[in-house]
C-alpha cells in the first residue's frame, strides 16, 4: 500500500502499466475533496487535495502557495541590517530561529565575533521559543482529536512565556532582538526569578497535559500505531527533528554539531521507538522538559556581565565580502537553516531559508496520508508539526 | 491501555475552579519597560538628518516639513512622520538616530476609527505617550553607525619638527584610513546644504568607500575646481553641521576631499575634467586670479567662451597663494589646481594691473563681459595711538612679502593683534622665521574675542600654542608703546562683555586691567578690505553700492550691465564661498552673453 | 571740531529744562548738517555710513525737539534715565582723526565715535556738577543718549573693521 506512489511524481494521476489511470475518477468510486486551506484541522494556510474511496484516503496531494510572501526575494533588495527585521516573519510561531540563523550567517561572512554573553542569551531565547512552539503544537494535536481544553492550557503558559519575551526583547511575537553582532540588550533586573516562576508553571501544565492528553484512552486509541513514519524514509525524505527522533534516531543539531553554547550544556536528545502519532507527541512533550532544564542551566551558567553586541561597521553602507555559508540549528520541528550568498556588495546576493516543514508537509505527508481514514487526516498532519510559513518564504 | 487511561482525563475538571487568566480589557495594559511601542521624538534635539528614514526597511518613515521649524545650518527643518500601517516596530530608526532624539514609548494600545490618524509626526502631533517614562531607548554600547565615534587620526608633523620649516604639516590620509573615515558617514546630506558651493559630499565620500577615485574627482569638479586647495584650507562649514558630531567627531570632510585629489594623477584629473565645448566666439575678461575669478573662468571656458584672466601679482591664486602660508597650503598644490583650470583653455596673464597697465574702459570695449574679483587684499589697522609707526605692520602685507620671498625684517619679539586665521597665519609664519633666524619663538597674539569666540580654526589655535605662540584672549589693543622712536610693545585692556542682547559683538573694556606685551614689531591682523581704486571716480560714482560693497544681483551683476563682481570683495573672505560665487557669476555671465541681452 | 562738542559749555548756567533741550537740539542739528556736508565728499562706496550718521543725528534732533515741546519733561526724563547705558570704553583707544577731504569708512566711524564720546563725557560732567534735581536728571539722560549712540557705533566699527579676517 505504501508503495502505490513512488517518489517520481511526474505523472499525475499515476497510470497503470496498460496506460489506464490508476485512479479513474469517472468510475464513481472516488470522491475528490479539499482539506484546507481554511479548515480547522489544517496547520496554517495550506491544503491537501484528497481522493477518497469511501472513508479511506487513496491519494493526497499537498497544495502550498497560499502564504507566499516572497521573503527571500525581499531580502535581496534590502541592506544587511534591513533584512534583520523581516526574517522573523518567515515563521510566526517560532521566529527566533530565523533571527539567529540570519545573524550567524552574516557574522560568519563578515568575520564578526559575537560576545560570549550574547551567545548565552541567544541560546536561552531559542529554548524559550522552542517551548512556545511545542505548546502550540500540543494544543493543536489535542484539538485535532477534539480535545479543546489542552489548547487553552498550553496557550496560557505560552502567554506567560510571551510575557518573559516582552520584558527581555521588547516585543511578544516578533522579537527582533537577535541581530547581527549579538543581541540588543542584557537581561532586565530580576529576570531569572520571573523566568523560574514561568518555568514552574510550564512544568505544572505539562503534568496536567500528560494526565489529560497522554493518559487518555481515546487519544491513545486514535494515535498509537497511527501515521507511522518508516525509519527507511527518514533519509530519502530528509526527515529531522522530533519526527526522526520518534523513529528512534537520535538526531539533534544541538548535539550533533553544537552551536552557540550548547556544548557547555548537559542534555540528551529525546527519542522514541514507535514512530507513530502518539510517540511523536510524547517526544515533543518530553522535549519541553529538556528545554525547561536547559533554560535553568543557561541562567545558572551564563556570565553575569559583559558586552552583548560586537562592534559593527556602519550598517548604512555595510558591504560583506564575497562568500557563502549555511548555518543551521535545531528548532522545534527539526533542522532549520539559512543559506546566505554574498557578492561583496551591500546586499545579500541570495538567501535561502530551509525549514523542516518543507519536506515534512509537502512530500512526507503525501506519502503518509494514503490509506489513512479521512477522520484521522487532521491528526496526522498536525503530528508532523509543520508550519506553512516556513515552506513559503 | 489501562483503567487509569479512562479516569485520568477527568482530572481536567480541577481547572473548573481556576480563575480566568485572560485580561478582560487589554486597552491600556501596561507593557514591559522595554516594550517597543509608539515613537517619541524630541523635536528640539532632532536635526532632521533622515537617517531613520534611510534605514527603515518598510518605508514607514517620511521626512516632512513642519510648521514652525525652520531649515537652518545643521538642521534640515524636516521631521520624521511615521506611518504605523507600515511600521514593524523593529526600532532600527531608534538605533541609528544620530541625536538620540528618536525613541519608542512602551505604549502600544490605541483605538481609533480613523485609519489616517495612525500616520503622524511624533513630537509634533501631541500624543499621550509623548512623556512616557518607559520604552525602548538605545542601549549605550548599541551602535549601528560604525564602531568608533572618533575621527580617523590624521598623520602630521610634530610641533618641534614643523616649526623648523615651511613644509606642509598635514600628510593626508592613506587609502585605508580614508576608507575608515568615509565609513563613518551616514550620507544624510546636511553638509551639502551648508556647503556654499553645495559639493556632492556624501557621494564623493561613497566614491572613497568604493575606491572609485575617478568618480570622486568628477564629483569634486562638478562644483569645485579648487578641490586640492579646499581639501587643505577650506573653512569647512560642512563639518560644523555634520550629523556625526552629535555622536562624536564630525566626519573629516575636508581631508577626504584632499585624499581624492591626492590619489589621482594630474593627467587623469585633466582627463576626467574633459575638454571645453566648441568655441562660442564670446570673450570674457576677468580681473583677479583668485578662487572666485578662476572658478568663473573655469566654468566659462568649459562652455566654450574665450576667457582672459588678468592678475596684478606675478602668480595666480590670489589670497590662497599670497595670504595662506606654505605650511598650510604648499604652492605646488595651488599650481596643480590652476593647471587644470588652464587646461580647459583659460588664459591667465600675470603682472598686469588693471587701471594702470590696461584700463577698465579698454576691457569693457574689448570683451563681451567683465568680471572683477579683486579679493580683500588691504589690511585694516587698529588706528590706536602709536599705530602709525613703521614697525606696526599689516598681516596681509607681510604674508604677501613672505610668499614673494622678500625679507620682512623678522623681529626678535613680535605682538600680533587679531583672532582670525590671518592672525594665526602671520603669528606662525613669524614663529618659523624667528626659529630660523634666532633659534627661538617669541610671538604674543592678542585678540578682542575670548577663546570660544575666536574666528580662527580650533586647529590653528591649538597648533599655534604647540609652536610656542602665546595666545592672550579678551585683550583690547590700547596703545602701541614707543620709546626713543622704536616700538617696544603693545598695551592692552581687558575685554569684559562680548555680545549684546542682539548677539552683536559689543566689546567693553576694563581699563583697570592693563597689560604690556613687549615686542619690536606689532602686526595688525584684524580685518581686510578691498582696494577698488581701479574703478576710477566716475565709475565708482556711477555704480550702486551696498554698505561698502559693490551692489550685485543674485548672479553677481553690478548696476552696470557689462560688469560683474564676485568673491571676497562682495561676499567677505572665504575660499569656498568665493568658489560658489564664481559659479553663480559664470552662470549669469553665460546667460547674458549667449542670449544677447547685453546692451 | 564742531560746535556740538565745543559749545557744550553754553549749557552751563541754563536753568530751564526747555532751554537746555533747545541747546542740545541745536547741537544735534549742527552735527547732522556736518555729516550732510560730508556726504558728497566721501567715496560713494562708504556714503551709506555718512548718510546713516546724518539720519541718526536727525532722529536725535527730532527726539529732543519733541521732548522740549512736552509739558511733563521732568517725568519723561526720569522714566528714561532708568535705562541709562554704561560706557564700554571700546573706542577710547582710537585716535580722533582729521577727516580731511576724502576720509575712509574707518576714519568716519572713528570721528563719529569720538564725537559721541566727547558729548557723552561733557553731559556726564555737567550732570556731576549740577545739584540733584530735574536739571541734573536731564543731563544724565542726555549723556545716556550719547552713550547709546556710541555703543551702536562701536558695534558697527567692530563689524566693519575687525571682522574681515578669514581664509
Amino acid at each position: 500500500m505504501l508503495d502505490i506512489f513512488p517518489p517520481d511524481r511526474t505523472q499525475y494521476p499515476a497510470k497503470k502499466a496498460d496506460g489506464t489511470l490508476d485512479i479513474d475518477l469517472t468510475s464513481g468510486k472516488y470522491l475528490k475533496l479539499w482539506q484546507g486551506p481554511n479548515h480547522p484541522g489544517i496547520t496554517g494556510n495550506m491544503s491537501v487535495e484528497l481522493t477518497v474511496c469511501g472513508d479511506e484516503v487513496v491519494e493526497g496531494k499537498t497544495h502550498v502557495g497560499y502564504l507566499h510572501r516572497g521573503f527571500e526575494k525581499l531580502m535581496e533588495r534590502r541592506t544587511f541590517i534591513q533584512v534583520f527585521p523581516i526574517v522573523c516573519r518567515v515563521c510566526v510561531p517560532e521566529p527566533d530561529f530565523n533571527e539567529y540563523c540570519y545573524a550567524a550567517c552574516v557574522e560568519e561572512l563578515a568575520g564578526i565575533e559575537v560576545p560570549e554573553m550574547a551567545k548565552w542569551i541567544r541560546a536561552m531565547i531559542l529554548e524559550m521559543g522552542r517551548i512556545n512552539s511545542y505548546m502550540m503544537y500540543l494544543g493543536g494535536q489535542a484539538g485535532a482529536l477534539g480535545q479543546g481544553v489542552i489548547g487553552q492550557w498550553t496557550t496560557y503558559v505560552r502567554d506567560l512565556m510571551l510575557d518573559r519575551f516582552e520584558e527581555l526583547t521588547g516585543a511578544r511575537i516578533y522579537h527582533m532582538f537577535i541581530l547581527p553582532g549579538g543581541v540588543r540588550d542584557t537581561l532586565p533586573d530580576g529576570f531569572a526569578g520571573r523566568m523560574e516562576e514561568t518555568l514552574c508553571e510550564v512544568e505544572k501544565t505539562l503534568k496536567d497535559v500528560y494526565d489529560v492528553m497522554f493518559c487518555n484512552a481515546v487519544f491513545k486509541k486514535r494515535t498509537v500505531g497511527m501515521g507511522v513514519i518508516d525509519p527507511s524514509w527518514l533519509e530519502p525524505y530528509g526527515v529531522t527533528g522530533p519526527n526522526a527522533r520518534a523513529a528512534g534516531v537520535a538526531k539533534d543539531v544541538r548535539k550533533d554539531s553544537p552551536y552557540l553554547i550548547y556544548d557547555q550544556l548537559d542534555f540528551e536528545p529525546v527519542t522514541g521507538q514507535n514512530s507513530d502519532i502518539y510517540t511523536r507527541a510524547d517526544v515533543r512533550r518530553r522535549d519541553v522538559w529538556v528545554s525547561v532544564d536547559l533554560i535553568r542551566q543557561i541562567l545558572a551558567k551564563m556570565p553575569k556581565s559583559g558586552a552583548v553586541m560586537a562592534p559593527l561597521p556602519n550598517v548604512l553602507h555595510w558591504q560583506i565580502p564575497r562568500g557563502e555559508t549555511y548555518v543551521r540549528g535545531e528548532c522545534s520541528r527539526g533542522e532549520y537553516g539559512y543559506y546566505l550568498v554574498t557578492d561583496g556588495s551591500g546586499y545579500p546576493r541570495r538567501i535561502n531559508v530551509r525549514g523542516p516543514s518543507y519536506t515534512h508537509a509537502m512530500a512526507l505527508l503525501e506519502r503518509m496520508i494514503v490509506g489513512c481514514n479521512i477522520s484521522d487526516v487532521a491528526a496526522l498532519m498536525v503530528s508532523l508539526h509543520t508550519y506553512p510559513p516556513e515552506i513559503e518564504r | 491501555m489501562s483503567f487509569k487511561d479512562v479516569l485520568s482525563p477527568f482530572t481536567a475538571w480541577k481547572h473548573l475552579f481556576h480563575d480566568p487568566v485572560s485580561i478582560r480589557n487589554p486597552i491600556g495594559r501596561a507593557a514591559a519597560p522595554r516594550y517597543r511601542g509608539f515613537h517619541q521624538n524630541d523635536i528640539e534635539k532632532c536635526i532632521g538628518c533622515g537617517t531613520c528614514e534611510t534605514i527603515c526597511q518598510n518605508g514607514a518613515i517620511d521626512m516632512v516639513p513642519v510648521e514652525g521649524i525652520q531649515t537652518k545650518q545643521g538642521d534640515s527643518g524636516l521631521r520624521p512622520r511615521i506611518d504605523y500601517g507600515r511600521c514593524c516596530w523593529c526600532a532600527l530608526c531608534v538605533d541609528v538616530c544620530m541625536t538620540k532624539s528618536l525613541n519608542m514609548s512602551n505604549i502600544y494600545t490605541w483605538v481609533e476609527s480613523d485609519g489616517d490618524a495612525f500616520r503622524f509626526i511624533p513630537g509634533v502631533d501631541k500624543k499621550p505617550w509623548d512623556d512616557a517614562a518607559h520604552g525602548y531607548r538605545r542601549p549605550d554600547d548599541h551602535q549601528l553607525t560604525g564602531p568608533t565615534r572618533l575621527r580617523e587620526h590624521m598623520p602630521e608633523m610634530e610641533p618641534e619638527e614643523r616649526i623648523g620649516s615651511f613644509a606642509e604639516i598635514v600628510h593626508g590620509y592613506n587609502v585605508e584610513a580614508a576608507k575608515l573615515e568615509a565609513d563613518r558617514c551616514v550620507s544624510c546630506g546636511l553638509c551639502v546644504a551648508t556647503c556654499p558651493t553645495h559639493m556632492a559630499i556624501p557621494q564623493y565620500i561613497k566614491a572613497i568607500r568604493d575606491g572609485d577615485y575617478d568618480l570622486g574627482v568628477a564629483l569634486l569638479y562638478e562644483t569645485n575646481p579648487f578641490s586640492s586647495i579646499c581639501g587643505r584650507v577650506c573653512t569647512r562649514k560642512c563639518e560644523s553641521t555634520c550629523a556625526a558630531r552629535h555622536e562624536g567627531d564630525a566626519i573629516a570632510i575636508r581631508w577626504l576631499k584632499r585624499h581624492i585629489m591626492d590619489q589621482v594623477s594630474d593627467e587623469q584629473i585633466k582627463k576626467v575634467v574633459g575638454q571645453p565645448a566648441a568655441p562660442t566666439g564670446r570673450k570674457v575678461a576677468i580681473v583677479g586670479a583668485g578662487p572666485a575669478g578662476l572658478t568663473a573662468a573655469f566654468d566659462l571656458a568649459k562652455k566654450g567662451h574665450q576667457v582672459v584672466v588678468y592678475e596684478a601679482l606675478d602668480k595666480p591664486g590670489g589670497m590662497t597663494r599670497f595670504g595662506i602660508p606654505e605650511y598650510r597650503l604648499p604652492y605646488d598644490v595651488i599650481d596643480r589646481d590652476v593647471d587644470v583650470i588652464r587646461s580647459v583653455g583659460v588664459d591667465i596673464r600675470c603682472n598686469v594691473r588693471i587701471g594702470q597697465d590696461i584700463t577698465l574702459e579698454r576691457l569693457k570695449s574689448d570683451f563681451d563681459a567683465v568680471l572683477i574679483a579683486l579679493g580683500l587684499q588691504d589690511g585694516r589697522g587698529t588706528r590706536i595711538p602709536g599705530s602709525d609707526q613703521p614697525m606696526v605692520r599689516k598681516a596681509v602685507d607681510l604674508l604677501r612679502r613672505v610668499t614673494a620671498g622678500e625679507d620682512i625684517g623678522t623681529p626678535r619679539q613680535a605682538v600680533v593683534i587679531g583672532g582670525g586665521n590671518v592672525a594665526m597665519d602671520i603669528a606662525r609664519t613669524l614663529a618659523r622665521l624667528q626659529k630660523k633666524q634666532y633659534g627661538e619663538v617669541k610671538v604674543i597674539l592678542t585678540a578682542l574675542e575670548d577663546l570660544p569666540h575666536f574666528l580662527a580654526d580650533a586647529d590653528e589655535i591649538k597648533e599655534s600654542g604647540e609652536e610656542g605662540i602665546i595666545i592672550l584672549d579678551s585683550r583690547g589693543p590700547q596703545q602701541v608703546v614707543i620709546e626713543n622712536g622704536q616700538v617696544t610693545g603693545l598695551k592692552t585692556w581687558k575685554v569684559k562683555a562680548i555680545f549684546d542682547e542682539q548677539g552683536r559683538f559689543a566689546p567693553t573694556y576694563d581699563e583697570t586691567d592693563e597689560q604690556f606685551h613687549p615686542g619690536t614689531m606689532v602686526v595688525e591682523a584684524i580685518g581686510q578690505m578691498a582696494d577698488t581704486s581701479l574703478l576710477g571716480d566716475a565709475l565708482t560714482e556711477q555704480l550702486a553700492w551696498q554698505r561698502g560693497r559693490l551692489q550685485v544681483d543674485a548672479g553677481g551683476r553690478t548696476s552696470e550691465a557689462w560688469l560683474w563682481s564676485a568673491g571676497d570683495m562682495v561676499r567677505g573672505p572665504d575660499v569656498v564661498s568665493a568658489v560658489a560665487d564664481g559659479h553663480r557669476v559664470a552662470a549669469s555671465i553665460h546667460a547674458a552673453i549667449t542670449q544677447g541681452v547685453q546692451q | 571740531m564742531t560746535e556740538g562738542v565745543h559749545g557744550i559749555e553754553r549749557l552751563r548756567g541754563k536753568t530751564s529744562l526747555k532751554e537746555i533741550l533747545e541747546v542740545a537740539t541745536h547741537f544735534e542739528e549742527s552735527a547732522r548738517d556736518f555729516y550732510k556736508g560730508l556726504i558728497p565728499k566721501v567715496s560713494k562706496r562708504i556714503r551709506y555710513l555718512v548718510e546713516e550718521l546724518a539720519a541718526e543725528e536727525q532722529s536725535h534732533y527730532d527726539m529732543f525737539a519733541a521732548l522740549a515741546q512736552r509739558t511733563d519733561i521732568a517725568a519723561q526724563v526720569k522714566a528714561e534715565i532708568e535705562r541709562t547705558a554704561a560706557d564700554s570704553k571700546f573706542s577710547d583707544c582710537i585716535h580722533l582723526p582729521d577727516l580731511g577731504d576724502n576720509p575712509d569708512d574707518q576714519a568716519v566711524l572713528q570721528y563719529a565715535m569720538g564725537r559721541e564720546h566727547a558729548a557723552m563725557s561733557h553731559y556726564g560732567e555737567l550732570a556731576q556738577t549740577t545739584p540733584a534735581g530735574p536739571i541734573r536728571e536731564l543731563f544724565v539722560f542726555l549723556a545716556s543718549e550719547e552713550t547709546k549712540h556710541k555703543l551702536e557705533l562701536e558695534k558697527l566699527y567692530y563689524e566693519t573693521v575687525h571682522r574681515g579676517g578669514g581664509v
